[in-house]
């Protein structure tokens, strides 16, 4: 069973639910049962129409892997039939995103044993009461399990950030400076990497595959983006562009740092943060120290060119 | 304190607010402005077309960047001559017009376009340049680059309408009042003999291509 999803890979995956549903090693096969049928129903009746009624849910999780996901899965054979089982729909049928989603978020707690590896994410789908070869529905690679996470992670991260915001406008609490508002954002950010550690090299190799840089770029940008704007960040010049730029830059070097930091509660890699972040900020005001001489060092090469213009006397109207 | 929760959209779009909050300025990585420690009222992102009115408010922003930077030009060559106070009345406008959309940018969150530096330069350049044709080639170069923008912004009404008039109302009127004003310095630019400029139609295809291509670039970069 388990070397024949990886022989038909995701493209066939969905086609074998009716299989991973007779083949499921748990004693619940109604409840699954239905789920499947509604929500191959469901895909049946999506394709009829053009759009998919619940793509806002899965844009909340996923920016670009569920757009990689359906040009996959549309292009299809022939579905599979139900009714023989009597086609039952049930009230609460969940879409093919959700049910990704669910077994993804399964998966999460066995990858300390497992890795980011279609292991984790068969065990995951055999705690929902799913056959192991649901984790066919994936890459072989765990690169779905990874964005999955990493997506989560920034979600987590914009909540944190809004409740804080919400906190300050009602007055309950203090404004942070800039520094230590940055300062805080990555390492919440970074905290949430904690229990993932022993595995998070394995899994920023697999983001940086070629197939997975559009997505996990767009991950990581969305991520910085919304760290300034919660900071304040208004700028709407290049400035936009070289904020974003330089807080990556200290975003990335500080995971790297955290990658191979064996000291108690990652303090070297937090005292990191906060020097990166200090020498961020002083090379803004040194960038406008630099600004404010050149400026003055022109101002005074004008007035020594009007004097020797005047001392020559080429000043003077005849 | 002028951030107060609760759909404050349209004050945010029309009114001057002074959202000075906090203590002064302090420096900040990446240089520029200081921050405003308080946000402006944001957009809510759930129901609206992201796509389409990040591209439009980024392409707008630029646009509005790079007349003022035209006129900017002119006004360094024509200042003292007898269009000097028409040219820096149109400026005005159009600083008004960048400031606006300044406004929109940050509140529904949209990127400018990475070519903002270029568009300073190449703005400059083409006002200067059209100057020293003399005032007549200055007001070609209005009428073309006006010409140009009011079709631009009637495209972007026609898209906006046809997305749902009613969500975006705030910024279709914005976008509206700004097309009749470009169209009056259009006005304007023929009223000061334009259409006399030798190689009036040479100069007028080559600077509507031109804000062609920058209108596509801006879109997408």
């Amino acid at each position: 069973m388990w070397c024949l999803s990886g022989l038909f890979g995701s493209r066939v995956g969905p086609a074998l639910y009716p299989l991973l549903r007779v083949v499921s090693k748990g004693n619940q096969q109604y409840p699954p049962l239905r789920a499947l049928q509604a929500s191959a129903v469901l895909r049946r009746a999506s394709d009829e129409h053009k759009k998919e009624p619940l793509a806002s849910s899965s844009q909340q999780h996923f920016d670009s892997p569920p757009a990689g996901h359906q040009p996959e899965q549309k292009p299809q054979g022939p579905h599979p039939s139900y009714t023989g089982q009597g086609g039952q729909e049930s009230e609460d049928y969940e879409s093919e995103e959700q049910l990704q989603h669910r077994i993804l978020t399964a998966a999460l707690e066995f990858v300390p044993e497992h890795g980011w590896t279609a292991e984790a994410i068969a065990e995951g789908a055999k705690t929902l009461g799913l056959s192991v070869a649901a984790a066919g529905m994936f890459r072989s690679d765990g690169s779905e399990l990874i964005l999955h996470f990493v997506s989560e992670c920034n979600s987590k991260l914009s909540e944190l950030l809004q409740k804080e915001q919400k906190l300050v406008q009602l007055g309950e609490a203090e404004k942070k400076p800039i520094d230590e508002f940055l300062r805080d954002a990555v390492e919440a950010r970074l905290r949430m990497l904690i229990p993932y550690i022993e595995k998070w090299p394995q899994a920023l190799s697999i983001l940086l595959l070629p197939r997975n840089i559009p997505s996990s770029l767009n991950l990581l940008t969305s991520m910085i983006d919304d760290i300034w704007h919660y900071a304040g960040d208004q700028s709407t010049d290049f400035n936009w562009y070289t904020r974003r730029a330089v807080l990556t830059g200290i975003y990335n070097t500080t995971e790297l740092v955290m990658m191979q930091d064996s000291s108690p509660g990652f303090e070297d890699t937090w005292r990191f943060l906060g020097n990166r972040v200090a020498d961020a900020m002083a090379m803004s005001s040194t960038a406008s120290q630099v600004q404010s001489t050149g400026e003055a060092v022109v101002q005074g090469l004008m007035g020594a060119a009007v004097t020797i213009k005047n001392l020559a006397g080429l000043n003077q109207r005849r | 304190m002028a951030a107060a929760a609760g759909p404050a959209v349209r004050c945010s779009l029309w009114q001057r607010r002074s959202l000075r909050c906090g203590p002064g300025p302090r420096p900040v990585p990446g240089g520029g402005a200081p921050l405003r420690l308080c946000s402006t009222q944001a957009v809510p992102q759930a129901g609206i077309n992201k796509p389409v009115i990040d591209r439009i408010i980024r392409v707008d922003h630029a646009g509005e960047f790079g007349a003022n930077r035209i006129y900017a030009g002119q006004m360094a060559v024509l200042g003292r001559s007898s269009v000097g106070p028409v040219i820096q009345q149109m400026w005005n406008q159009e600083k008004d017009h960048l400031k606006k959309f300044n406004e929109l940018m940050v509140a529904y969150r949209v990127r400018p376009t990475v070519l903002l530096p270029f568009w300073n330069v190449a703005g400059f350049v083409l006002g200067a340049g059209s100057a020293l044709l003399g005032k007549k080639g200055a007001m070609a170069c209005t009428v073309a680059v006006e010409e140009s923008i009011s079709e631009h912004y009637n495209n972007q009404i026609r898209t906006l309408i046809e997305e749902d008039p009613e969500k975006y109302k705030e910024l279709l009127q914005v976008i509206k009042q700004f097309r009749d004003e470009e169209q009056e310095h259009h006005d304007i630019g023929l009223e000061h003999d334009a259409e006399a400029t030798p190689a009036y139609s040479v100069l007028k295809t080559a600077i509507q291509l031109g804000c062609k291509a920058a209108i596509f670039l801006s879109e997408r970069i």
